[in-house]
């Protein structure tokens, strides 16, 4: 169980940077064009450091399902079959490019197009560490774990938080900036707004995805080999209320608050409301995500005598 | 074709005593909850109404067999290929072997290995599994749960030469399909045998003092 726990840490938390990092880059890339770099750089920055310590974390908790923790750096050698190796010499290159892109961007050192291909560079790096991660559970002997919906759903996670947790990030860095400068907060305002209103879009059209894909996950299982129905069964059986949980949280997270956020985020003056909003729907999010990531791991029945 | 040491199991003579279950047990000084060779019965079949005197019940096709097994030492060895650490290799004999120096207990090969062979020390926090009795064969003896069968029923050898003599069997339920690893074993099924994904049984877990 504690071992369980490990992974779900790691794999949230992993996949939670990598999808704000993504967030991150892809917004600062537009408001950048339409604010400029210095006002892109106001709105985001301060959440590399968010970014940073989550990955921290994750990587930190990824070691305490190890019965030797201390070996844990011979765990890349096997690069060469092993999914386990690439997920974690995948994750320690995007730690360090992410924490590079980080370094640089704070003091501002180096030009600006140098640091923004080490900044895309640790960002297709977290492209590959979740399909990585998705990969490692591909085995032949896990049924449950071994189709499309395992990268499918990982990527979904990593994006639905990302955009949640960057939401949330965005609203505390205006209220910061408020705080120390009431003067620069219009602009800002205004692009908190549209930023806002974007990510309840994207936030509602992942939990679609979502409410999709898992009904046609579990009618796949239920059909599937014997291991297959047994994975059913646990999450129709002892799992289901976790399930029927996780679903609720998720769409009043990315539905519910999703739909206010946007509605929020049409005219200026609410961004108090706003704010409440975005870290609703972060918090009701990511204990969907963490919930379902304990069913994923806790309704697996193996090929094994 | 490259050496590949490999177990016969001969399950129409299993009588499911488990004595090679114990043979290793001892030999390794295997903690409580560890087993490297198990023993499994499965069964099925049922019970129909006498068609005369419907009180009556008689039984209709029902049949038990045991099934011995270790690690397989696979052809194609899952564990070796999903251990992130190298700790797990296939000697040039064909044994896979674990190198505990190496494991750091990440038990990835636990969810690779369909026959749960790899199993994990809490104690000494690596992975453990049958090693053929390395020791024994380097002494040129049997392994020990193949010197224990009373039955005869166990037996090793290279892969080649048991199919020569025995078959071709390597499934039989309630293994898994060979296709998931190629197994380096040979199988004489017992009569009532059923191939591996045909099964109409199950595994039955008696009670045991």
């Amino acid at each position: 169980m504690l071992r369980e726990l490990a992974l779900i840490a790691f794999t949230i938390l992993a996949q939670m940077s990598v999808g704000a990092f993504l967030v991150l880059g892809v917004v600062k890339f537009f408001v950048a064009r339409k604010a400029g770099q210095e006002e892109a750089d106001r709105m985001g920055d301060r959440s590399l450091i968010a970014i940073i310590i989550v990955l921290g974390l994750g990587m930190l908790a990824s070691l305490w399902h190890l019965g030797n923790p201390l070996s844990a750096p011979r765990a890349v050698t096997n690069f060469a079959t092993s999914w386990l190796s690439r997920e974690i010499l995948a994750g320690v290159v995007f730690a360090v490019l992410g924490l590079l892109y980080a370094v640089l961007q704070w003091f501002k050192l180096g030009p600006i197009i140098l640091r923004n291909i080490i900044g895309w560079l640790a960002g297709l790096v977290g492209i590959v560490l979740v399909l990585c991660m998705a990969m490692v559970y591909m085995l032949p002997t896990q049924p449950a774990w071994n189709n499309l919906a395992t990268p499918i759903s990982f990527f979904t996670t990593t994006l639905l938080l990302g955009v949640l947790a960057m939401g949330a990030a965005y609203v505390a860095n205006y209220a910061y900036l408020k705080k120390k400068n009431p003067g620069c907060a219009d602009q800002q305002c205004e692009l908190l707004r549209n930023v806002l209103r974007w990510i309840a879009v994207v936030a509602v059209i992942l939990l679609g995805i979502e409410f999709v894909l898992i009904p046609v996950y579990l009618v796949s299982l239920a059909t599937g080999s014997p291991q297959a129905v047994e994975s059913a069964k646990l999450i129709a059986g002892p799992l289901g209320l976790t399930f029927l949980f996780r679903m609720i949280l998720a769409f009043l997270g990315a539905g519910v608050f999703g739909f206010f956020l946007y509605q929020n985020a049409q005219s200026a003056g609410r961004e108090k409301v706003l704010s409440y909003m975005a870290y609703a729907a972060f918090i009701l999010v990511f204990v969907a995500e963490v919930l379902g990531r304990f069913i994923f791991y806790s309704s697996q029945v193996g090929i094994t005598l | 074709m490259a050496k590949q040491l490999a177990f016969y199991f001969d399950a129409s003579a299993c009588t499911g005593c488990k004595a090679c279950a114990m043979a290793c047990k001892d030999k390794n000084n295997l903690p409580v909850g560890i087993n490297w060779r198990k023993v499994f019965d499965y069964g099925g079949g049922g019970w129909i109404q006498h068609p005369a005197h419907p009180e009556f019940m008689i039984p209709n096709n029902v049949f038990v067999y045991s099934t011995s097994t270790a690690c397989m030492h696979c052809e194609k060895p899952l564990c070796a290929e999903a251990c992130p650490a190298k700790a797990i290799f296939k000697r040039d004999d064909g044994v896979v072997l674990i190198d505990k120096d190496l494991c750091i207990g990440c038990r990835y090969c636990e969810w690779a290995c369909p026959y749960g062979a790899p199993q994990f020390n809490e104690e000494l926090g690596v992975m453990t599994k049958c090693d053929f009795c390395q020791d024994y064969l380097a002494q040129g003896q049997n392994p020990a749960c193949v010197d224990q069968c009373p039955q005869r029923a166990l037996g090793f050898g290279e892969l080649d030469e048991l199919r020569q003599m025995y078959g071709n069997i390597n499934a039989i339920e309630p293994l898994p399909s060979s296709d998931i690893s190629h197994p380096a074993i040979v199988i004489t099924p017992h009569k009532h045998s059923q191939p591996s994904g045909q099964g109409t049984g199950r595994i039955i877990k008696l009670p045991e003092v």
